[in-house]
């Protein structure tokens, strides 16, 4: 009854906004950013076509960093996304002629079944993740490679699928629409389903997980399926957005895309906390330096990558520090 | 303090109930042996009244948690019976088998799980019950964990997250969730025919002195339906709030007090759960304390040391070759000055004088050895890198002594000097090992303490921090650690000790100054201390 007295509605909304903004770093910063470039370039950053520009960007680097989100907060690392977007791609191209319009279908089957493959690994034989899932996206990278190298064309595209670019609503790009279901899962898997919870626990906690009844290992290959999955199913957005094809070549960039979008968004590398919400909004934080960097004048876009690789480690730095008191307790 | 005063007022109205208690839960006669050597229990008996807070009290390694592991199923036992409401039960097989039969525990400190939020965590596997189609049923379960918490009493809000909560309000909320699983389990809705029983493993070890009352406040209440088995070796906490205690002492019980029945003081309850028949031949081959002249220089001053919540206004001198003791029940804030002093704690007023030189609130280990300051704690596993052969545990803080420049500026680690080192120590220490290329984890738990205190004997600092360094080794591994702390001593090495174990202070220490909740009680020589422990 004390607390009630004296409080208008309005500081209780203050409240309420500070302790979600004090929840979820990013917010802060993706409304810095909006502010921060409608000042300086108000023209080019607010046109209707910058902000197709920036969901199309923001699709593409939600749908590489939700997935392994779930991996990252049972505090572990899934980079095997980059594989399962490449050689999902290739696949798509090579059952093509035998599916049809279903070979598409391909891609969450292929990303699951790599997240087994991947949790199975992981949890029976120990190995740490991190090595586990580069080493499994480099083979996919060089069998992607391997696959345009030995059918001798240039690009694995599928014209086919050309419907899907187009959009049935105006100014909401159809990559945009494509990641809506992606997005979509992975808010019920955390939220609505107790695996969200479940990842959280161990990512905490570990031992306490266990000593809660927890089956650990069990919840541990989930969540490198899910992973799979997700990712799977998000790179059939990223593949339309390319022009129906996938990427041949391997691009670290595009690697430390999807973990810059995690800890920007604050999740920590350690895990424990976090989850695809604020994956989501840490592909926004991404996306918005990128195209803001790009319209600024006297940016030279050829300097973005090295920018790229910058950021993360100026992420990983600030986010450890501005989650401290939270980590430590 | 009313409020206080009334809890205390309850306490005494439910003691007068309780011997005329139903039994809950017996055990008897249980034995459990661990790699056919350690006994680790011998024939204990214990009963568990119906409605009662029942304590387990004993040193580190005297069985407690070995009994609340087979209680709780994670244990099998060797022999052994068990009686629920007078009917001879199979012991558990797993905690969820437990559960079933009304039993759960509350780990002392792994259980929390800090970025859950309290409604999350309280309902952690046990979603099952909760869920539609894969799909949590949020409102009902957020709705039962406020009946429960209205019912128990607790008041936070349910979607905050148990990291922002304060440590007594987390236990509170982990007793919450062994009650609720209990009642999951049993298929019982609110109020049923089980009595459930919670364990708790040392709840209180983390909390400090106002929130271990609030604690206590609430577990007087949930008393009324449920018993409690509380293990502890904080005695005033069992004096104060418990109905009955059991001793335990080296795997069996030996002794068992009604404290609503009988009067039992403090000190008659801590010499049972040390135990002291077995000190007198230490005592009498190492004499009690040493002579030493009196003009000594000072070597560490501490004045008006203070970090809230730990401990207030402790001041003292350590002369050059002097020994002195930090006594009193646990959380009385002994070990928290120590490990001030060694750089893990901070604090907040008071300074600490090292030769000379003011040692700044966060130095950190580091720079305290450089300084002088030595520590060495004999919790297995600590401080000793277990994978590591012993040699190379014993050079971690001696570099200087095993490097060799050669033509290059930079120290090159001898092999040579380093096992030459490591000989000496393992020959001096009597530490039984093959070679100095053993591995630590091979050790028995005597040699790796062995090994952990030689390599302070090399280093030789100023001042050596002792917290607890004979816990749970035999009798023959602390006569040898005590003679070489007793040759450092000679040497002139000063040491700060703090233990548990009243003979220690006897043997090693010159002064001994008694804590009690923070604040230093009185300052004795050693003759008067062994006068009050009766030694």
């Amino acid at each position: 009854m004390k607390e009630e007295f004296g409080k208008s509605p309005v500081v209780t909304t203050i409240a309420l906004a500070w302790r979600l903004i004090r929840i979820n770093p990013a917010l802060w910063t993706i409304f810095s950013l909006i502010v921060l470039f409608s000042i300086i370039v108000p023209e080019k950053f607010l046109s209707a076509s910058n902000m197709v520009a920036i969901m199309k960007s923001f699709a593409v680097t939600a749908m590489l960093s939700v997935g392994p989100t779930f991996v990252i907060l049972m505090g572990s690392i899934d980079v095997s996304y980059m594989g399962v977007w490449m050689f999902g791609g290739a696949l798509v191209w090579l059952l093509y002629p035998y599916l049809g319009l279903a070979s598409i279908l391909i891609y969450p089957v292929f990303g699951l079944l790599v997240g087994i493959v991947n949790g199975y690994i992981h949890v029976k034989a120990k190995i740490p993740s991190f090595i586990l899932t580069l080493a499994v996206t480099a083979v996919f990278a060089f069998l992607t490679t391997y696959v345009r190298n030995v059918s001798g064309v240039l690009t694995l595209t599928v014209p086919a699928y050309n419907f899907l670019r187009e959009s049935p609503i105006p100014f909401l790009p159809s990559p945009f629409l494509l990641a809506l279901p992606t997005i979509a899962l992975a808010i019920f898997f955390m939220f609505f389903t107790k695996v969200g919870t479940y990842l959280c626990a161990i990512g905490s906690n570990e031992e306490g997980a266990s000593l809660a009844g927890i089956d650990v290992k069990k919840y541990k290959i989930i969540a490198f399926m899910l992973s799979g999955f997700l990712t799977g199913l998000g790179s059939i957005a990223i593949f339309v957005h390319l022009g129906n094809q996938t990427r041949v070549d391997f691009d670290p960039s595009e690697l430390i895309r999807g973990l810059a979008a995690i800890v920007l968004g604050g999740t920590p590398l350690a895990g424990g906390m976090g989850g695809p919400h604020r994956t989501l909004m840490g592909a926004l934080v991404y996306v918005l330096i990128f195209n803001g960097l790009f319209l600024l004048p006297g940016v030279d876009p050829n300097h973005l990558k090295l920018y790229i690789g910058t950021l993360l480690l100026a992420a990983v730095i600030v986010a450890s520090k501005a989650l401290k008191g939270a980590l430590i307790a | 303090m009313k409020y206080f005063l009334i809890a205390l007022d309850i306490i005494y109205v439910e003691r007068k109930m309780t011997s005329s208690q139903a039994v809950l839960v017996e055990a008897r006669n249980i034995t459990k042996t661990f790699d056919t050597v350690v006994r680790a229990l011998d024939g204990v008996s214990i009963e568990v009244r119906k409605r009662e807070i029942l304590s387990v009290v004993g040193e580190n390694g005297a069985g407690k948690s070995t009994l609340m592991k087979i209680l709780v199923g994670i244990h099998p036992p060797d022999s052994g019976e068990l009686y629920y409401l007078g009917e001879r039960i199979p012991f558990p097989k797993n905690p969820i088998d437990a559960l079933k039969r009304g039993i759960s525990i509350v780990y002392q400190e792994r259980g929390v799980i800090p970025h859950l939020k309290v409604y999350q965590f309280l309902f952690l596997g046990l979603e099952d019950k909760f869920t539609k189609l894969g799909r949590l049923q949020l409102e009902k379960i957020i709705g039962t964990a406020k009946s429960v918490f209205d019912e128990l009493g607790i008041k936070c809000d349910l979607g905050s997250y148990l990291y922002e909560l304060p440590l007594s309000t987390q236990k509170m909320v982990e007793i919450a969730r062994a009650i609720l699983s209990i009642r999951l389990a049993t298929g019982e809705g609110k109020e049923g025919e089980v009595t459930p029983l919670i364990i708790l493993d040392e709840p209180t070890a983390p909390l400090s002195i106002e929130e271990r009352d609030e604690l206590f406040d609430y577990l007087l209440n949930l008393k009324k339906e449920n018993s409690f088995i509380f293990v502890s070796h904080i005695i005033p906490e069992v004096m104060k709030f418990s109905d009955r205690v059991y001793v335990l002492r080296d795997g069996k019980i030996v002794a068992h007090h009604d404290l609503s029945a009988e009067k039992v003081t403090e000190e008659e309850l801590f010499r049972e759960i040390v135990g002291r028949e077995s000190y007198y031949e230490l005592l009498a081959r190492y004499g009690y304390g040493q002579e030493q002249p009196e003009e000594r220089p000072t070597v560490l001053t501490v004045r008006n040391l203070t970090k809230k919540g730990y401990y207030t206004d402790i001041s003292f001198d350590i002369h050059k070759g002097e020994c002195v003791g930090l006594f009193g029940p646990a959380g009385c804030g002994k070990s928290e000055v120590a490990k001030t002093l060694y750089g893990v704690l901070s604090f907040d007023k008071g300074k600490i004088i090292m030769d000379g030189h003011e040692l700044k609130a966060k130095g950190g280990p580091y720079s305290r050895i450089q300084k002088g300051l030595g520590y060495f704690s004999g919790e297995t596993g600590k401080e000793l890198f277990l994978y590591w052969p012993i040699r190379k545990n014993v050079s971690i803080i001696n570099f200087e002594k095993v490097v060799r420049k050669h033509l290059v500026a930079v120290p090159v680690i001898s092999l040579r000097l380093e096992k030459s080192l490591a000989e000496k120590i393992v020959k001096r220490l009597r530490i039984r090992a093959p070679s100095v290329d053993t591995e630590c984890y091979s050790l028995s738990g005597g040699n790796k303490q062995k090994v952990s205190v030689g390599k302070w004997l090399e280093k030789s600092p100023k001042v050596l921090i002792l917290e607890d360094p004979t816990i749970g080794i035999d009798v023959g591994a602390r006569e040898d650690i005590y003679e070489v702390l007793l040759e450092m001593k000679r040497n002139g090495i000063s040491m700060l000790l703090v233990s548990d174990d009243p003979k220690e202070y006897a043997i090693l220490c010159d002064k001994i100054l008694m804590l009690k909740e923070g604040m230093v009680q009185r300052v004795c020589t050693n003759e008067e201390f062994r006068g009050l422990m009766g030694l």
